[in-house]
């Protein structure tokens, strides 16, 4: 797989080039591309990816090596001592615009129609090293323009420029040999294996890799222009991987998650089921607070709230329990547990979330919580299990209930008298509550997930809140007032700092720089 | 004003009982100071700008003049369009002309690009023509206007008549009657129509005819000039210390034209004189603007005799649109096309101060280029921010009725100064 270096002169072994008449010292087994990425010479290519092996099969990187008769790929290339490496000679732009040629002397014109047009490669290397008017107009060759390779992919075969990605990502990250190249020349073309269908649980990092249009999404296809999205960079919730992604929106909607590049967590990559939790945050929302099941201000809600759970704990503290819910974030999860011991005064916490999944080697976790980790560092050893919560159901030990977030755990509910739920969908829970307030969701609120490896990762609030949700820690907050307490958290950071210097093991997280949503038509062509 | 009428202290009014000639001089009725707004919505003010006067009579005694009421955040729109999108909002900062605006912002872009050089001759030309048409119409807006508001209506619709005749003319040209949007980076987006020469050579003989009119009826004209003559003087001192520019500070004998003192386009190559006033008052403004527009119709004249047949936009793709047959039928061409349009023309990093004569001076563009396809910064030097500040200056002392003229010799435009 990726960053397997040959290592030919020992690991520490420093190597002098020379890189367009200026000398560098770079560590021998890096190849003569990512010597030129690392002190900013931009040197074109189609088939290289960082975390993939490199076939040089674009020949889009060549360039002079001083004393070679033929250009050299440089993304193959390892740098050696005394190398003297030339990327802007003459012959080397001359060449970079043959090649250019060649890739698009039958490529469709397809761009007012590509999804891939405004973060297209072939575009940008086209406008950054070419610019020349066609000199060919000869037919060109076609192929198949709609071929259904599998759950989520469509392929265009004219639009391929046959650089091989996609079948490395299968091979290499999939571990899944689907894809192959059938004929030669200009025939060639990609497809699956006959009778073979493109349906791994990573496939739609192909449609990523791809550098132009020829492998698009079914999710995403036609749905949205891509220059017109705004790039928010946040953690998938879907398991506790906690791979890093951008989220693709515009006006409030999510139209995609692509993966962010981390090499500790995720490398380059995510899962299609990661990819496609962004459908449930417009989903069956609550929208309004709910008292005894009808719309509410509020105000009235949280004053609700506030008399049934006082109530409940002068009455009897010991049948008053609170669950915590490992979906949601850091924050939440430490101004809940507070309110718990703090003003609720009851050490009834329970721990819940979604029931345990399918899992593999590579990204996805059996955990289909985001936040399992950070749930029991803030719940801290007196926190109890789902298990627990089940269990006191059923003998009846618990009158009241609040809950924060979504559980699995919670029922049978006969023995509650009352049952205050924060809930971002519609569901049983909800309809059963005497109170149910509207939680916003991972994608709407600044916050932390602690993924399984004991990371601390930043989510950035991408779209406005579904209707009148609210993010957890506010509402505790504001439950706290209409209790009596004098709170006074602003934002989510606040929030965090506190539980960073109260929990044990968050002491070294860190909230990071505030992230502003970047609109893709001026992200420079990222490709 | 009129010598008929009563020197102030001729006529007293006194209080108290008994002969009025007995009393002492300083027992005149005590005058307070009176606030008093002009604007932002008046009949004098062309331009929404707002005036608070503190007058004390018909004297003013101190003046704030308030300007922003058409703020458009040109700047801040600029920093989210591409560097062609921002052509038509350089339209509407000096909306009387707007080809002047056009060049100015195309010239400091280019300048960026450096490719300031290449822009082919014959669109250098036609933005000179175009630009000088545009100055002619910002001046007779400005004398029109002024004279309409001291009464001379007949004037008013003689240029007003002349002004249509040329807008005419670049509506041909540009398809826009008023917001032409017509310059592009690297050139002109079309050429000048067939016809266009004759037809400009017709108008400025009648726009010549209109003008010697104006100047015979204003000129000498007793009204026009006791509402004019040593009105709102402005010395060369302070036109230098508050930055006046244009015919403002040219009235002021501060002979500076950008287009002399720092060549652009290819003016260096015309024949032309720069007129400087000796008093600085506003009969010393409207007679440089009268001057100005004759001195444009010589430049017209030269750049029509030599325009030079040829391209009329850059050929690059990077920077310019390939022709349409190119971009329907071939990727090449498409990809630049998609790549304009979308992302915008790279400009590379770096920061230009790119300055031309506009409409009423120094009409200077700061940009800072990040490298992307959009301006980091697009600050605008507006020539008539500097020129209204002087306002504040030289209308105390004045009677309120001078304000009119003088504010309309200042000639500010609410879209450029306000930006």
């Amino acid at each position: 797989m990726a960053g397997e270096k040959q290592a030919a002169s020992g690991p520490r072994a420093k190597v002098k080039i020379v890189i367009d008449g200026r000398p560098h010292e770079f560590p021998a087994g890096l190849t003569i591309l990512e010597a030129c990425q690392r002190v900013g010479i931009k040197v074109p290519f189609f088939c290289w990816h960082p975390g993939l092996s490199a076939p040089a099969v674009c020949r889009q990187c060549l360039v002079e090596i001083r004393g070679f008769p033929k250009p050299i790929p440089s993304c193959y290339t390892p740098v050696a001592d005394k190398m003297e490496v030339i990327t802007n000679s003459p012959k080397v732009l001359d060449v970079r615009r043959q090649m250019l040629e060649f890739t698009l002397l039958n490529h469709p014109i397809d761009c007012p129609i590509c999804d891939k047009a405004g973060e297209c490669l072939l575009q940008k290397h086209y406008f950054d090293w070419d610019v020349r008017l066609a000199r060919n107009d000869g037919s060109k060759v076609r192929k198949a323009k709609v071929v259904d390779l599998g759950r989520h992919i469509v392929l265009d075969q004219e639009r391929c420029i046959l650089c091989t990605r996609c079948i490395r990502v299968c091979n290499e990250v999939a571990r899944q040999p689907d894809l192959v190249m059938a004929f030669r020349g200009d025939r060639q073309l990609l497809t699956t294996a006959p009778g073979q269908r493109l349906d791994n649980p990573y496939s739609l990092n192909t449609v990523d890799v791809c550098p132009v249009g020829a492998l698009t999404a079914k999710d995403f296809r036609f749905s949205m222009r891509a220059w017109e999205l705004w790039a928010t960079p946040s953690v998938c919730p879907g398991c506790a991987t906690g791979c890093n992604i951008e989220i693709h929106a515009a006006h409030d909607v999510i139209r995609r998650l692509i993966p962010r590049p981390n090499p500790a967590v995720n490398k380059y990559w995510m899962c299609d089921e990661g990819r496609l939790t962004y459908k449930r945050v417009h989903q069956d929302r609550l929208v309004a607070p709910l008292v005894a099941g009808a719309p509410a201000r509020w105000a009235a809600a949280l004053a609700e709230v506030a008399r049934l759970m006082a109530w409940a704990r002068d009455k009897s503290p010991s049948s008053l329990g609170v669950v915590l819910s490992a979906q949601t974030s850091n924050e939440d999860l430490f101004a809940f547990s507070r309110l718990a011991s703090e003003h609720l005064r009851t050490d009834r916490v329970y721990l819940a979330g979604a029931r345990e999944g399918w899992c593999d080697e590579i990204l996805v976790s059996a955990d289909k919580n985001p936040n399992t980790t950070g749930a029991k560092l803030i719940g801290g050893p007196t926190v109890r299990t789902a298990a627990d919560l089940k269990q006191d159901l059923k003998i009846g030990v618990l009158k009241a209930l609040l809950v924060l977030g979504e559980a699995d755990a919670v029922s049978p509910l006969d023995s509650l008298q009352t049952l205050v739920v924060l809930a971002s969908h519609q569901g049983p829970l909800v309809t059963a509550a005497s109170v149910a307030l509207p939680l916003a969701m991972w994608a709407e609120t600044d916050g932390t997930f602690t993924n399984r490896q004991g990371k601390v990762q930043r989510l950035h609030a991408a779209i406005a809140p579904a209707g009148q949700s609210r993010p957890g820690w506010e509402i505790a907050a504001r439950l706290a007032r209409a209790m009596g307490a004098a709170w006074t958290y602003a934002n989510a950071k606040q929030v965090f700092s506190e539980a960073r210097d109260k929990v044990m093991l968050m002491s070294g997280a860190d909230w990071g720089r505030p992230e502003s949503p970047v609109q893709l038509r001026f992200a420079n062509s990222r490709g | 004003m009129n010598d008929h009428a009563p020197s102030p202290t001729s006529r007293r009014v006194v209080m108290g009982f008994g002969d009025a000639a007995n009393l002492p001089e300083d027992d005149e009725l005590p005058t307070e100071s009176m606030p008093l707004n002009m604007g932002p919505s008046h009949p004098a003010m062309h331009g929404t700008v707002r005036m608070v006067l503190e007058v004390e009579g018909e004297k003013v005694r101190t003046v704030d003049v308030q300007i922003g009421f058409l703020h458009r955040c040109f700047e801040k729109e600029a920093e989210n369009a591409t560097w062609t999108q921002i052509f038509p909002y350089t339209d509407r900062l000096n909306y009387v002309s707007p080809m002047l605006c056009n060049v100015g912002y195309a010239l400091a872009v280019e300048k960026l690009l450096d490719i300031d050089d290449k822009i082919p001759e014959r669109a250098q030309f036609i933005r000179v023509i175009v630009g000088e048409i545009s100055r002619i119409t910002d001046h007779l807006t400005c004398l029109a206007a002024s004279a309409m508001e001291l009464a001379a209506f007949t004037v008013f619709f003689y240029l007003m008549k002349a002004r249509e005749w040329l807008w005419e003319l670049l509506e041909e040209v540009s398809g826009a009657r008023l917001t032409h949007s017509y310059v592009r980076i690297g050139g002109v987006v079309a050429d000048l129509t067939d016809d266009f020469c004759p037809k400009l050579r017709d108008i400025l003989g009648r726009c010549r005819a209109a003008i010697a009119d104006v100047d015979k009826m204003l000129t000498s004209n007793r009204i026009f000039r006791d509402r004019m003559d040593g009105i709102g003087i402005i010395t060369r001192d302070d036109a230098i210390g508050w930055g006046l520019t244009g015919p403002v500070g040219r009235s002021a004998g501060l002979a500076y034209d950008v287009r002399k003192d720092h060549p652009y386009l290819v003016y260096d190559r015309f024949d032309f004189d720069v007129p400087v006033g000796s008093v600085g008052d506003n009969f010393d403004r409207y007679a440089v603007r009268l001057e100005e527009m004759r001195q444009s119709m010589r430049i017209l004249e030269q750049a029509m005799d030599r325009l030079p047949a040829g391209p009329i936009l850059l050929d690059d793709a990077r920077v310019a649109l390939p022709p349409k047959r190119e971009v329907y039928n071939t990727i090449e061409s498409m990809i630049a096309h998609f790549k304009l349009i979308m992302d915008g023309i790279v400009v590379p990093p770096g920061e230009i101060y790119s300055f031309t004569e506009g409409g009423n001076g120094e009409l200077g563009f700061y940009i800072v280029s990040d490298g992307t396809g959009r301006p980091w910064k697009c600050r605008v030097r507006p020539p008539c921010f500097a020129n209204t500040a002087v306002l504040n200056k030289i209308l105390p002392g004045l009677f309120i009725a001078d304000i009119v003229p003088t504010f309309g010799m200042i000639n500010m435009i609410g879209g450029e100064c306000d930006r």
